[in-house]
């Protein structure tokens, strides 16, 4: 199958983050890159066709014919095992590596056409040793591409200051030395000089694989919440299936030779592996790995055994019978009050007179599938209020997530796109 | 039987006034054949060093032919030319002292460039610096410190070297020394060589601090 | 005290050939025989001496991780010390303590020459000693003493070794300057050469000094290969096979970035 991405497939499946949504998209720098927005929005960003490469004195393929379109603005990661040709992929598109055969274009562009120099101070790029300059400041890591562009003196400082803010960098720390930075510090630092030009292509190779978890953790939610306001095309190498997973909005597993096995967004790889490969790559516990990319509101909406508190006994039976549950919840202008036992529904008395057990079992729509999983678990009623800022949202019960689980998640969130 | 007199001792203050102006040519001397050869030994391994780097299998030729220049003790390397037509001119002393330098420069800027990190070196490639570009403003900065480092070594080993070069009467301070030894009076002797020690560690320090001012961002550097 | 002139006045005709078929030039007081004794002698000396002087108290250092700074700056004034200025400064001093122009002046000043470089690569082998294997002996109930002999000097020391081995080399390279300062040995002939002004004895003497430096290094290099402790070697193979690592890799710095062993101060 030559998993092409046709240019409705969704970019999606990623939590939002409000705070992102809530701020404005950091304006792009008014000068060049305007192209990108005139561009044909169905030509991909990026497009690889039957790309070939064969080190000299190798007999075998590196890369072996290899199709693979992305999409402006979204996240592609490349993963899969070493010798998978997933970093030479990767340096063929700003020709660090020359193909032996294939096209590669970007916006449409033959990049053999170009000349390598000009090519890559179009495209950022972010190594896992980051391979900054250990003699020149962190300002003028910075700077470099800026500088060989020939920006004057005033506009390059201005850019790095901004992009100091943009990525987390303090802005005392411009004047230090790579050595003198922690590697998370470094990697930021690395991904400030990526972007200094603001290139519209990102490559990135493993840029996260040499920082302790903690810290990649963080690193790789500030390169989601950067890619909502930038809106890069970034290509992204990685070994980690949960980073692919996390951060990517499609996935492409490769096979040792280069052999695309899937391209898909990542919860469709773990829903519907394309082949025996890939179920093994992806590994048994796929199910849980879905659960903790999927979030409650990726579900559809259900009440679950819910009146209104106004409503009279006979009705709560009907609805616990109903759900065959043994308790029953009550709400009353879309908040939640509590939950009641089923021996406390007497028929005659009031719903609203019978006493409440607060809901201790809530979840957040932005809760993954994972951790409601968790609270159902624990709690005694075994359902899950779906509360979003005290608003009632339905509730979820682990019948509900395993029936989320074997559906298209994606599907609610296709809108995104 | 050689005396150390009281009419001929080990240092005699007054005769820094006396020959003041001996003293100060043999100094003068003594640093021009010190810096000279430096100067030309740094061009020329630094042209050999470039043909290693471009043809890797030039670097063990190079080294190697260095080293046997290196392995020639400097007397009678002085002592051979003294007796070809150079004679007593100042090649005699020039063609071996900027022989002796090889060897360490080009190791040095050898190791220079292999300190370069690769991730720095692809680093800059992505970024899209042209070959020139890259070669002059991440690579030899990089590789400076090392280059200083063999600029040092080089440097003190001359000023010994050159005190030897005395033997054929070219040798600045160590002429003095060779007088001393000849003449059995002491004070030149042991002026050249205090004076030479001085110039070896003050010449030492110098490139050691001029390393320091070239690289701050070795200074700072955490580990 | 042959200070000017040789012995023996050789014609300046006198090719290369005749000269070491001679049996004259060999034997009697002025011949090759004595001479190569004398400067064995002398090198020799200046080895044992630098070794017991720089590997003992350089291994307990780099064991105790002490005085790196210090060690840097003393090894760093040291092989900036000009041997021939050295051994000409203490001339007059020996002669004034009725010691004469021989042996101490020459001999004070070549170990100050070798003293540095072993001092340097004795630290770092010792001190770049396989972490683990320092550790896993202290974990099973070495003393300080035992892992510093049993463990961290049998390691480093083909490292040691080597630094022994191209410090003499160099100290027979540099012991022909001792017959400009009042001694003889094999740089006699050079000195005669140049007093004479004739290339054959210069060239002669030259030739006699590059061969005892290279008979040096190739016996010391095969004493290393036959006294090296089974493992070490199994172990210096593999590092050795690894491509563009040399002997020189090994006797580096301390505290300077580059460090090319040939640098390691030679000041002849």
């Amino acid at each position: 199958m030559l998993p092409v991405s046709g240019a409705g497939t969704g970019v999606a499946a990623r939590p939002p983050i409000p705070a992102c949504l809530s701020s404005p998209p950091v304006p792009l720098l008014p000068h060049e890159t305007g192209t990108v927005i005139d561009q044909d929005l169905k030509t991909p960003a990026i497009r690889l066709r039957g790309v070939r490469k064969r080190f000299p004195g190798t007999t075998e393929d590196a890369v072996a014919a290899l199709d693979l379109d992305v999409e402006r603005g979204s996240i592609v990661a490349l993963i899969g095992p070493s010798g998978c040709g997933k970093t030479t992929t990767l340096r063929m598109i700003n020709r660090l590596i020359e193909p032996t055969a294939g096209r590669i274009e970007i916006e449409g562009d033959d990049v053999s056409n170009q000349p390598p120099v000009e090519l890559r101070r179009g495209i950022g790029y972010v190594i896992q040793q980051v391979g900054l300059f250990p003699h020149r400041t962190i300002a003028a890591n910075i700077a470099t591409v800026p500088r060989s562009l020939g920006w004057d003196r005033s506009r390059v400082q201005e850019r790095v200051r901004e992009l100091a803010g943009v990525v987390g960098i303090d802005a005392q720390m411009l004047d230090r030395y790579p050595d003198e930075l922690s590697g998370g510090q470094q990697q930021r630092v690395g991904v400030a000089r990526a972007l200094a030009a603001d290139p519209p292509v990102l490559l990135m190779d493993e840029p996260f694989g040499a920082v302790d978890p903690i810290v990649r953790g963080r690193l790789q939610d500030e390169l989601l919440e950067l890619q909502n306001r930038l809106h890069k095309t970034i290509v992204l190498v990685t070994h980690d299936l949960d980073e692919a997973i996390k951060v990517a909005d499609q996935v492409a597993l490769l096979n040792v030779g280069g052999i695309l096995e899937q391209y898909a967004t990542p919860d469709e790889l773990l829903r519907a592996p394309a082949s025996e490969f890939v179920e093994r790559f992806v590994g048994e516990d796929r199910s849980m790995r879905r659960l903790a990319l999927a979030t409650v509101g990726d579900l559809p909406f259900e009440a679950g055994p819910v009146v209104d508190v106004d409503a009279d006994v006979t009705t709560g039976l009907a609805v616990i019978d109903d759900h065959r549950s043994d308790w029953l919840g009550l709400v009353e202008d879309e908040t939640f009050l509590g939950w009641v036992p089923r021996e406390q529904l007497v028929v005659g008395t009031e719903l609203r007179q019978i006493e409440r057990f607060l809901p201790a079992a809530q979840v957040a729509p932005s809760s993954t599938l994972r951790s409601a999983l968790e609270i159902i678990m624990t709690s005694r009623t075994s359902v899950a209020v779906v509360n979003d800022a005290g608003r009632f949202r339905g509730t979820v019960t682990l019948e509900r997530i395993r029936a989320g689980l074997a559906g298209d998640l994606d599907a609610p969130t296709e809108h995104a796109a | 039987m050689i005396l150390v007199t009281q009419r001929n001792p080990v240092l005699r203050w007054s005769y820094f006034g006396e020959q003041w102006d001996r003293i100060q040519a043999a100094i003068g001397e003594h640093l021009f054949l010190t810096l000279t050869p430096v100067a030309i030994g740094f061009i020329l391994s630094a042209v050999l060093a470039g043909i290693g780097l471009r043809y890797r299998w030039t670097v063990g030729p190079i080294t190697l032919f260095a080293a046997f220049l290196y392995t020639i003790p400097s007397v009678a390397f002085f002592g051979i030319l003294r007796t070809t037509p150079l004679g007593l001119s100042i090649y005699t002393v020039l063609i071996p002292l900027t022989a002796f330098t090889i060897l360490i420069l080009v190791t040095n800027i050898l190791d220079g460039f292999r300190a370069v990190p690769a991730p720095v070196r692809e680093a800059a490639d992505a970024m899209g610096l042209s070959p020139v570009r890259r070669l002059f403003t991440v690579e030899v900065p990089v590789a400076v410190p090392y280059m200083i480092n063999g600029l040092r070594i080089a440097t003190v080993t001359l000023v010994g070297l050159v005190a030897v070069a005395g033997i054929v009467g070219r040798g600045g301070l160590g002429n003095l020394i060779m007088e001393g030894i000849r003449r059995q009076f002491w004070t030149p002797l042991t002026i050249g060589a205090l004076l030479s020690i001085v110039l070896a560690i003050t010449l030492d320090l110098l490139f050691f601090l001029l390393g320091r001012w070239l690289t701050p961002w070795a200074r700072t550097a955490r580990s | 005290m042959s200070l000017v002139l040789g012995q023996r006045a050789i014609p300046r005709d006198t090719t290369l050939w005749e000269w070491f078929t001679d049996p004259v030039t060999w034997t009697g007081s002025g011949g090759i025989l004595v001479s190569l004794g004398d400067t064995v002698a002398l090198c020799a000396a200046v080895i044992v001496a630098s070794a017991i002087l720089a590997v003992p108290v350089s291994a307990y250092l780099a064991h105790r991780r002490l005085a790196q700074v210090t060690s840097a700056w003393l090894v760093n004034i040291g092989r900036a010390l000009p041997t021939f200025a050295v051994a000409a400064l203490l001339v007059p001093i020996s002669l004034r303590g009725g010691y004469g122009f021989e042996p101490w002046p020459i001999f004070i000043a070549l170990t100050l020459l070798t003293v540095p470089p072993m001092f340097l690569s004795t630290y770092v082998a010792v001190k770049e000693v396989d972490e683990a294997a320092v550790n896993a002996a202290r974990a099973m109930g070495f003393t300080e003493r035992a892992v510093l002999l049993s463990v961290e000097l049998p390691l480093a020391s083909t490292v040691i070794f080597t630094g022994l081995r191209v410090a003499a080399v160099q100290v027979v390279a540099t012991e022909p300057i001792r017959a400009f300062l009042g001694g003889d040995g094999l740089g006699r002939y050079i000195r005669d050469g140049i007093g004479q002004n004739n290339a054959t004895l210069t060239v002669g003497g030259t030739f006699l000094i590059a061969a005892l430096a290279g008979l040096t290094g190739i016996t010391l290099t095969a004493i290393e290969r036959l006294a090296k402790p089974y493992g070490v070697r199994r172990l210096r193979a593999d590092r050795s096979s690894r491509p563009g690592e040399t002997d020189e890799v090994d006797v580096t710095d301390v505290a300077e970035p580059a460090g090319s062993h040939a640098a390691a101060g030679r000041l002849r």
